[in-house]
């Protein structure tokens, strides 16, 4: 554990040395990143504009489901993004070798190597967005609910990752995956409202099949109302745990079958 | 025209195999799209619930489900990957490969992507226009289909695609001078994404930025032909977007011309 | 040491026809095929010995090393290091060997040099003294001083070998797997890495098992060469008992004067040699003779050629890896495990 830390630390700290090489690209980068939620949230106030309430539910609630959503969303991005890389490149060219021929878990190896720090733009705007309205929304503000809120968001995270992590396995057996990755992920969007405005098909789906109903609306509705914190919490970390094992034994089939490349 | 197709072609039938051979990747993309139409179709389904009125700043239902499936699609085949291309190829110094070739270079990238508007337009337009006109007419219970509309818009699409291929040649030649075009390009994408109308319908933006976006490059991408397609326009109203059109169609291609003069003299210059 | 049986190994390969039209096919029905990389590749390697890998191109080599080093899992047949089957107990199995792929880099691209090894110290738990030790033996051995607080990116070709070879010798490994170590380097610089594998032979009593498509690696390195090709062994041996049975063979090439009027048949026909020991073949004027320096010496051959003709250039070249086998083939000869 020490060893692992130590290693992460040193990666990622050269990994930001680098970041300062490739400034511009970094705040571009960043910068787009918070113009695509900026927009996402321009879109909800024109749509406040015309109708006091969506679904029953007002302006400071969605925007407080839809900053809420970002967060786990930006953690995974800023610490596991070098899984999008298995399923596009590493894979396919071959480079994978190196991580199985070095005795650290390669699944460890291959996110301590990245560091996005992209990702401050979603989690910023995320952070932003759940402090701006938490006075008056009604927050159930209790120690517990906090304790809860801080336990919640590192599982919902853990729900990004365990789909990035399953999908990109996928490339060990087809050599890319990036592509098939990229749709679950998108499948996150639904995430950003409340799921009652879908049909009972798209719920179920997106909450116990690819389950982003539990990095948004689910936790945020216990914060909000204080209710169902068996279902909104708990099922937030039991599905994320289900979800985690699956992936992790998809990718651990994955190694085993992996065909490097050349010959 | 004969000699056109002659040298041109290949490209084309090379654009054509290098989307079939990653099939996965570009239905996979589309399906990604896909989710995006339908979290907004039932966002817009709560809106119109919600205000009680069936109109929402003079759109429909109706018309918000063609705008957000039409913008779409349309988006997605007048996209253009040629940003990309240009960039890969001038950082890996493969671009002097075409250049030795007897073929005008930006030509060659036009017809490559031309192949692969085949295969979009064949496997994701058809079936998407198909599917939207069948829920008007379910929805309705006539055909809203207007052949007249539908022929200006293709019409204002290939525009669009033309227009959006210079301006992504454009960028793509900036790899010349930039060192990594990496960061710009997610930029690039997001503000199009933005400005062009494609989360937002133009139509719903406060009075002023309306007017400014809808002269600028952006909305030719999708949102006028879109527009021409849901009939929103009248005659007046068509002529003028086309025209505004071509004035950027002609903008960006004697644009690219230019940076290309520029970039073959940096090219000289650095040996490359 | 290192025990490989029967290993054997099978890919899936999506075969696409040619054309617009099988790219069409394979979109709806991909064609697919099981390729064999390895068939049935049996050897084994004692302490402290460097066992040359060798065949042509595609005969599994990669394949094979990818397979005892644990990227790969074979499909039958097992494969035994210090007692340890790669596949089943990987993590604990790396640190006791190296690895370096010629054609690709374990180093970090973007870090300076040093600051990969400080990773690789806590990757492989090297204690801090050893470390320190280390680093110092393959300064010595590899020269790494020049260049360690450089990025990687911008080393050049035989400066990133040296580095990648110390980056799989930190921690001390008891067997070292070289793939194609010398690809792409000149003279000097290959003289230079084989100079330092020896060294770390000699001193440490590392096992190395290397493969190369260069015959004076094998020549200056090797104690013994297994051969294989097609995926299968086709030959287990000192280097020297090979040549001498089939290694005698000399390319020599020349250009004659058309005015000395002369053709392959009658260069052939003074010379009493068998088709096995000499072949002719001519385009234009430019020779290519191939024949057995054991039956012809060099010398006796060089001038009886120039006695023959107006010769305007002329070389003469040692016998490769593929020409080996070739002969190898054409005598039906297994000298086998």
């Amino acid at each position: 554990m020490k060893r692992a830390w130590k290693i992460y630390k040193i990666l990622t700290i050269q990994n930001l040395k680098r970041l300062m090489e490739y400034k511009i690209d970094f705040l571009t980068g960043a910068i787009s990143f918070l113009i695509d939620q900026a927009v996402g949230i321009g879109f909800i106030f024109i749509i406040f504009s015309q109708i006091p309430n969506l679904a029953g539910f007002t302006f400071e609630q969605i925007v407080f489901i839809y900053g809420f959503s970002l967060i786990p969303k930006g953690i995974d991005h800023l610490l596991t993004d070098n899984l999008w890389s298995v399923g596009y490149f590493i894979v396919r060219k071959g480079d994978f070798d190196k991580y199985l021929t070095r005795p650290i878990n390669p699944l460890f190896h291959v996110i301590a190597e990245n560091f996005q720090l992209d990702a401050i733009g979603e989690l910023l705007v995320g952070i932003v967005l759940v402090c701006s309205v938490a006075g008056t929304v009604g927050m159930v503000v209790t120690p517990l609910s906090i304790l809860l809120f801080i336990i919640v968001i590192p599982f919902s995270s853990l729900i990004y990752t365990s789909i990035k992590m399953g999908t990109a396995a996928i490339a060990f057996w087809t050599k890319q995956s990036g592509q098939i990755t990229q749709v679950f992920y998108m499948a996150n969007e639904f995430a950003k409202y409340p799921t009652t405005i879908y049909n009972q098909f798209i719920r179920t789906i997106i909450t116990y099949v690819v389950p982003f109903a539990f990095t948004g609306y689910y936790p945020a509705m216990y914060l909000l109302t204080g209710e169902n914190p068996l279902f909104n919490i708990g099922g937030t970390v039991i599905i994320s745990i289900i979800l985690f094992i699956i992936a992790y034994t998809i990718w651990c089939k994955g190694l085993n079958a992996y065909e490097s490349a050349g010959s | 025209m004969h000699k056109v197709k002659k040298l041109y072609f290949p490209f084309t039938r090379a654009g054509i195999q290098e989307l079939l051979a990653y099939r996965m990747n570009f239905l996979c993309f589309f399906f990604g799209e896909l989710f995006y139409c339908f979290v907004m179709y039932y966002v817009w389904k709560a809106v119109f619930e919600s205000s009680g009125s069936g109109t929402f700043m003079d759109f429909s239902m109706n018309d918000m489900v063609v705008y957000l499936f039409i913008s779409n699609v349309t988006g997605f085949i007048t996209s253009s990957n040629v940003c990309e291309q240009v960039g890969d190829e001038i950082k890996d110094g493969s671009i002097s490969m075409r250049l030795i070739k007897p073929v005008n270079c930006n030509l060659s990238y036009l017809f490559k992507e031309l192949g692969q508007l085949v295969v979009l337009l064949t496997l994701i337009f058809v079936p998407m226009v198909l599917g939207v006109e069948i829920y008007r007419y379910c929805v309705n219970g006539f055909i809203m289909f207007n052949i007249v509309n539908f022929l200006l818009y293709l019409l204002s699409a290939s525009f669009a695609y033309l227009i959006s291929f210079y301006l992504n040649l454009c960028f793509g030649f900036m790899a010349f001078f930039v060192k990594n075009l990496w960061g710009f390009n997610i930029l690039k994408k997001s503000l199009i994404k933005f400005l062009s109308g494609a989360v937002i319908p133009l139509a719903f933006m406060p009075n002023i930025i309306k007017q400014i976006l809808e002269l600028m490059p952006f909305a030719s991408l999708s949102y006028t032909p879109v527009m021409i397609y849901m009939g929103k326009y009248d005659t007046q109203q068509i002529v003028f977007n086309i025209l505004l059109q071509l004035f950027w169609l002609m903008f960006f291609y004697v644009l690219s011309k230019l940076i290309w003069k520029k970039a073959i003299k940096y090219l000289c210059v650095q040996g490359g | 040491m290192i025990y490989a049986e029967h290993l054997r190994k099978e890919f899936k390969k999506v075969i696409k026809e040619p054309g617009l039209k099988g790219s069409i096919k394979a979109l709806f029905k991909p064609h697919k095929e099981i390729v064999v990389a390895a068939e049935d590749i049996s050897f084994h390697v004692p302490k402290g010995e460097i066992l040359g890998f060798i065949g042509p191109n595609g005969a599994g080599k990669s394949t094979v090393i990818k397979m005892l080093t644990g990227i790969l899992t074979p499909t039958s047949g097992e494969c035994r290091i210090n007692g340890k089957i790669p596949q089943n107990d990987r993590k604990n199995y790396v640190k006791e060997i190296g690895v370096v792929f010629g054609q690709r880099t374990q180093l970090w691209w973007d870090l300076p040099l040093v600051e990969t090894y400080s990773v690789l110290k806590e990757i492989y738990e090297v204690s801090d003294e050893k470390f320190k030790e280390r680093m110092a033996f393959l300064n010595e051995v590899l020269e790494l001083e020049p260049f360690i607080k450089s990025p990687v990116r911008t080393l050049s070709l035989g400066q990133r070998m040296r580095a990648d070879i110390a980056a799989s010798m930190l921690h001390s490994p008891k067997v070292l797997f070289l793939d194609e170590p010398t690809i792409g380097l000149d003279v000097v610089v290959k003289d230079n890495i084989r100079q330092a594998i020896m060294k770390i032979n000699k001193e440490e009593q590392t096992t190395v098992i290397l493969t190369t498509h260069d015959i004076s690696d094998i020549e200056l390195l090797c104690d013994r060469i297994v051969m294989i090709d097609k995926g299968k062994n086709v030959y287990d041996g000192s280097l020297r008992e090979l040549k001498a049975n089939y290694g005698q063979m000399r390319e020599l090439n020349f250009e004659a004067n058309p005015s000395s009027k002369l053709t392959p048949e009658k260069f052939k026909s003074k010379l009493k040699l068998t088709d096995d020991d000499l072949s002719v073949e001519c385009d234009k004027n430019i020779y290519k003779v191939r024949f057995n320096s054991a039956v012809m010496p060099v010398g006796e051959m060089l001038s009886y050629t120039l006695s023959q003709a107006n010769i305007k250039d002329i070389s003469i070249k040692d016998a490769d890896v593929e020409e080996i086998i070739r002969r190898l083939y054409k005598q039906g000869v297994n000298t086998g495990a």
